[in-house]
């Protein structure tokens, strides 16, 4: 639940971005569509980065075996 | 080019363009000197006066001569300034020696045979000389005499035993140290020097002395032994010399004065030849028609700058008031034209990465687009530690808000590159610091941010916490590594098992992003050839197998289970019919695996052999109708564009073609195994940089602060901050920066780029002034 819950919130902070770029810096159709592939690049690498961590440790096979202290 | 035939010699302006080469000489000569009389060159911002350039050319021929005169005539004055001062010097030495024999002589009494005394010393009064003389050595027949002069005191001791050897030892030596330093005009630095006078007699003994002293450099100075006429010759000498030096101080005042007259129009002038310069040398490329009345250019523009280009060739007609407009006519080209891409100053150091690997070819597309993102991203993920990543922040906002005092300032080749690359810095800073809030690292420190830890002990004392390890009771953390993951005896195989994890996955989703964009370049250039036996045999392939490998490590992670990968993986190629038994992660998961084998099979001769023989049946299909058409009414044909190239292929060369989709596709085979696994760089990088960031702060900084002493934890922070300034800011980032330069240039590239184009460069004159500076 909580992995689809947050790939929404990482989809919405997205279209914000790319909003926020296209309201700010209108420069003509070939910028803002450059523009927009940096957001969504940004935005796919930064999701698929926070999804494998989180995946990762879903179900994890190995738990934490603290260290003596010394 | 149209004149690539004739030489550079025989091309129309070379005149000019020698005339302008020699003025640039002399301009350069007229800079040294005035930096070598240590003036300091006033660019005043006067106006151009468009001065003419053949006024411009007497004038430098002028000055320069003048220039030279002058200097020439300091230099003898010099010379001889210095003799005389040599000359000054060993008058009042020399004579010192004298006086003391003499006064000698008068308590002695007179008593000497006879005296023969070389001409030019002709006084009768060194008898006392010869008296102390007498009384050393054996007086010679031919009389006693001597020679004074000057030596650099390095070479008086061996001076003085040549001399020696040479007489035989009939020799008296004295030596005095000079008052002070003296310009010796061969080396021209100053030297100390010794004064010496050598008495000696015999005619042989004078010239081998004289010739020593040639040897040796000594300068040799007639001193009278008359005591009045030493003090009358020392007084003339004084009064020429300071004749001299008002003289020489006159010349150098006059020739700063000139240099400073020119200095103040010199790089008015340095940059007016410049222009000429590369004016004749652009005209040079041109060529005179047949008619020998106009001139034609062939060029490259871009297409948005039509109009202005008409614009100003409408205005350079008007002002140059000629009778015939300049025709702008766009042509048809064989040739590729050049690439230019529109970069501002965010993206121009993005776009100087990737051409440094290769421009891109006309038209392709450029990998820059996604470069801007994914190669600061890369970077992050091998550097990831967000105190590391605020403190390269805080570098690259230094570097942007002080971008307009140091873009105008010259900076040093390494600043150069760091200040050139400041929005990369800013980018990469960004993305360290989310990366590094995602491994949950803070100078290698975790923290709570994001809620407590999904993991406890078992029960309330925590007594197996250190034997079997906590429990997970909660939902996983929910942003990035838990915290209770550091320090813990298994975080190494955890977080390796992640980061490979990772890093395949990040690698398989570039590769293809790389192939996809294959498919669009083929798309946009029309070649369906190439989508159908390249692109999608490429994508079967390498989606088959890694992409099969990255499915299985997400539904692991999703089911929990306890298959072992790479057990799946080598039995699916070994043994691809056998049962799974434990390896088993999913219903239908062995005859899936036996298809993707099968297509991944099948897809490599689908890239290898069909291409060659459909390119070699397409060019038996075009040139059909031409094999009997070969009378060519091409006399006119070829020679109707001088110069610009227009050459068929009318070969088509089989085996060639065959052996480069060979060797195309097994690049691609092969290298789907290697590239992926040159992906796990950004594992063992993250690794490295993680493993240097725990070892420095906990030998370092905490061991410092263990104890109590003030000065033990403030050599501990020092030790800690220098540590972790050179080693991981600095030294980290060059690396992580050049592995992700290489995963980007190599793995991502060699999907789809072709890079053998070649860089537009339009005519600038202010590209001119950076350029020869």
């Amino acid at each position: 639940m909580g992995f689809i819950f947050t790939t929404l919130i990482f989809v919405a902070i997205g279209l914000i971005a790319s909003l926020c770029t296209r309201i700010c810096c209108n420069k003509g159709p070939s910028a803002n569509l450059f523009h927009l592939t940096l957001v969504i690049t940004a935005t796919i690498c930064c999701w698929m980065m926070w999804a494998i961590v989180y995946l990762a440790q879903m179900n994890p096979l190995i738990v934490p075996i603290l260290s003596e202290e010394e | 080019m149209l004149n690539d035939d004739k030489s550079p010699f025989q091309r129309t302006f070379v005149n000019q363009v020698k005339r302008c080469a020699e003025m640039s000489r002399k301009l350069r000569f007229l800079k040294d000197q005035i930096n070598k009389a240590g003036l300091l060159s006033s660019a005043l911002p006067t106006l151009q006066s468009d001065v003419d350039l053949e006024a411009l050319e007497s004038q430098l021929a002028d000055h320069e001569h003048e220039l030279i005169e002058m200097n020439a005539n300091s230099e003898k004055l010099q010379q001889t300034y210095n003799e005389l001062l040599e000359f000054k010097m060993v008058l009042q030495k020399a004579g010192s020696f004298l006086i003391s024999g003499k006064s000698y002589e008068s308590a002695e009494g007179r008593e000497l045979d006879e005296n023969v005394y070389p001409s030019d010393y002709p006084e009768s009064d060194s008898t006392s000389l010869l008296e102390q003389a007498t009384q050393s050595e054996p007086s010679n027949s031919s009389g006693l005499r001597f020679i004074s002069g000057i030596i650099p005191k390095s070479k008086v001791l061996f001076f003085e035993r040549m001399l020696f050897r040479a007489t035989r030892g009939n020799l008296l030596f004295n030596q005095a140290p000079a008052d002070e330093l003296i310009m010796d005009h061969v080396s021209s630095e100053m030297v100390e020097k010794t004064i010496f006078v050598v008495f000696f007699s015999g005619e042989q003994a004078k010239t081998k002395i004289l010739k020593i002293c040639e040897a040796f450099g000594a300068n040799c100075y007639p001193v009278p032994e008359d005591l009045t006429k030493q003090t009358q010759i020392t007084q003339e000498v004084s009064l020429r010399l300071s004749e001299l030096e008002t003289t020489l101080d006159v010349g150098i005042r006059h020739r700063n004065a000139a240099l400073h007259s020119i200095g103040v129009h010199l790089s008015i002038w340095m940059n007016m030849v410049k222009r000429e310069k590369a004016v004749f040398d652009t005209l040079n490329m041109l060529n005179f028609d047949v008619t020998k009345k106009c001139l034609v250019g062939e060029g490259w523009c871009p297409i948005f700058a039509k109009p202005q280009i008409q614009e100003a060739l409408q205005r350079a007609t008007f002002d140059s008031n000629s009778q015939i407009g300049i025709i702008f006519h766009v042509m048809d080209s064989v040739e590729s034209p050049p690439t230019y891409f529109r970069t501002n100053t965010f993206t121009n150091a993005y776009q100087e990465i990737v051409d440094a690997y290769g421009v891109a070819k006309y038209q392709e597309a450029n990998p820059a687009v996604y470069t801007v993102i994914t190669f600061p991203f890369l970077f992050a993920v091998m550097f990831g530690d967000w105190g590391h990543g605020i403190c390269l922040l805080l570098g690259a906002l230094i570097l942007i808000a002080r971008e307009g005092k140091l873009s105008s300032q010259k900076l040093g080749s390494f600043m150069e590159m760091l200040f050139g690359g400041r929005y990369v810095l800013l980018l990469m800073s960004l993305f360290s610091i989310y990366c590094g809030l995602i491994y949950n690292e803070f100078f290698s420190v975790p923290y709570h941010i994001f809620g407590d830890s999904a993991y406890r002990c078992r029960d309330a004392s925590c007594s197996d916490a250190h034997t079997v390890g906590l429990i997970k009771y909660r939902d996983a953390y929910p942003f990035g590594v838990d915290p209770s993951w550091r320090g813990s005896r298994s975080e190494l195989p955890f977080l390796n098992s992640l980061k490979m994890k990772m890093s395949i996955l990040f690698g398989v989703a570039q590769m293809n992003l790389g192939i996809m964009l294959s498919y669009f370049n083929s798309l946009f250039f029309n070649n369906s050839l190439d989508i159908r036996y390249q692109f999608i045999p490429q994508m079967i392939f390498l989606n088959s197998l890694f992409g099969y490998l990255s499915l299985l490590i997400i539904i692991k992670w999703c089911t929990g289970s306890q298959a072992d990968l790479y057990h799946v993986m080598i039995y699916m190629f070994l043994s691809p019919f056998d049962d799974l038994a434990e390896n088993e992660l999913f219903w239908g998961q062995r005859p899936l695996q036996i298809v993707l084998l099968l297509s991944a099979l099948v897809a490599v001769p689908w890239m290898l052999f069909p291409k060659p023989f459909i390119l070699r049946k397409l060019h038996a299909e075009r040139f059909q109708g031409r094999r009997y058409g070969v009378l060519r009414s091409s006399e006119m044909d070829i020679d109707s564009e001088p110069g610009s190239a227009r050459h068929h292929e009318e070969e088509f060369n089989f085996s060639e073609v065959f052996v480069h989709q060979m060797i195309h596709s097994i690049e691609f085979v092969l290298g789907s195994v290697s590239n992926t696994a040159s992906y796990l760089r950004l594992w063992a990088l993250s690794l490295a940089h993680s493993e240097l960031s725990t070892v420095f702060y906990e030998k370092v900084l905490l061991l410092a602060w263990g104890y109590e002493n003030i000065l033990i934890r403030m050599v501990g922070l020092a030790v800690f901050a220098f540590a972790t300034a050179f080693i991981l800011l600095m030294m980290e980032t060059l690396s992580a920066f050049l592995h992700a330069l290489r995963l980007h240039w190599v793995e991502f590239q060699n999907k789809f780029y072709g890079g053998d184009g070649y860089k537009f460069k339009p005519f600038s004159f202010a590209a001119l002034a950076d350029d020869e500076d």
